[in-house]
């Protein structure tokens, strides 16, 4: 995959704190992973409109002179895709699910590294205690 | 000719992850890009994105216009005209 380190020499590294604002910016996120779990149920002409917006960033001028439909179409549609990806969500909730599933392994794996020697043997055992809780969870999200 | 800087998704199923990049705006859905500036991953948390600074500031200055998107990372990033 696409490395992502030193590739540009002066980079900076953000990190979004402004809550409203992360919400704002990742609707295209949401977008996608939706579209991920449920994309093969929309028609073929849903999916390439759906795709130029949502993975391609393209705007609604630019969708409709490349589909050769009005711009007001191209909304209408794109709408359309959110409220039907969205109505399979809430009747599946496959996309729910995978991200909780994702953040319990990600303490998982927290849980198993960064480990010190000298923790001592209740601090060991109290941190297996957590891992199987979290195991127990995530079993019962599947 | 208009150049945009916008995003494209790259990454696996599931796991969306994007590139920013500068583009021909006539030419957005063939995969060819003039430059790369940056990445935004919103799948971290919370979310996190680097941009060659310079790079953009140059692209911005020569008159590319940025996706709504974009400029919002720009705008989080401190990175103005």
């Amino acid at each position: 995959m696409y490395d992502t380190t030193g590739a540009w020499g002066r980079c900076l590294l953000y990190l979004f704190l402004l809550k409203g604002m992360a919400i704002n910016m990742e609707k295209i996120f949401e977008q996608a992973l939706l579209y991920d779990f449920y994309g093969d149920l929309l028609t073929e002409h849903q999916r390439q409109v759906y795709e130029s917006a949502v993975f391609d960033d393209m705007s609604l001028g630019e969708i409709a002179s490349e589909q050769g439909i009005s711009r007001q179409g191209v909304h209408d549609l794109i709408k359309r895709c959110d409220k039907i990806l969205l109505e399979y969500e809430a009747k599946l909730h496959l996309v729910d699910r995978f991200t909780k599933a994702k953040q319990k392994i990600s303490q998982i794996e927290a849980l198993t590294q960064g480990g010190d020697k000298k923790d001592s043997a209740e601090a060991l055992s109290e941190r297996l205690r957590e891992i199987r809780d979290l195991t127990k969870d995530l079993l019962d999200t599947l | 000719m208009a150049v945009k800087i916008r995003l494209r998704r790259m990454g696996q199923k599931k796991a969306p992850f994007y590139r920013i990049i500068v583009a021909d705006s006539r030419s957005p859905r063939d995969g060819r890009f003039i430059e790369e500036i940056g990445t935004y991953d919103p799948s971290t948390d919370p979310s996190t994105f680097k941009i060659d600074e310079e790079a953009a500031k140059k692209w911005l200055a020569n008159g590319a216009q940025p996706t709504e998107v974009v400029g919002k990372l720009f705008k989080a990033a401190g990175i103005e005209k």
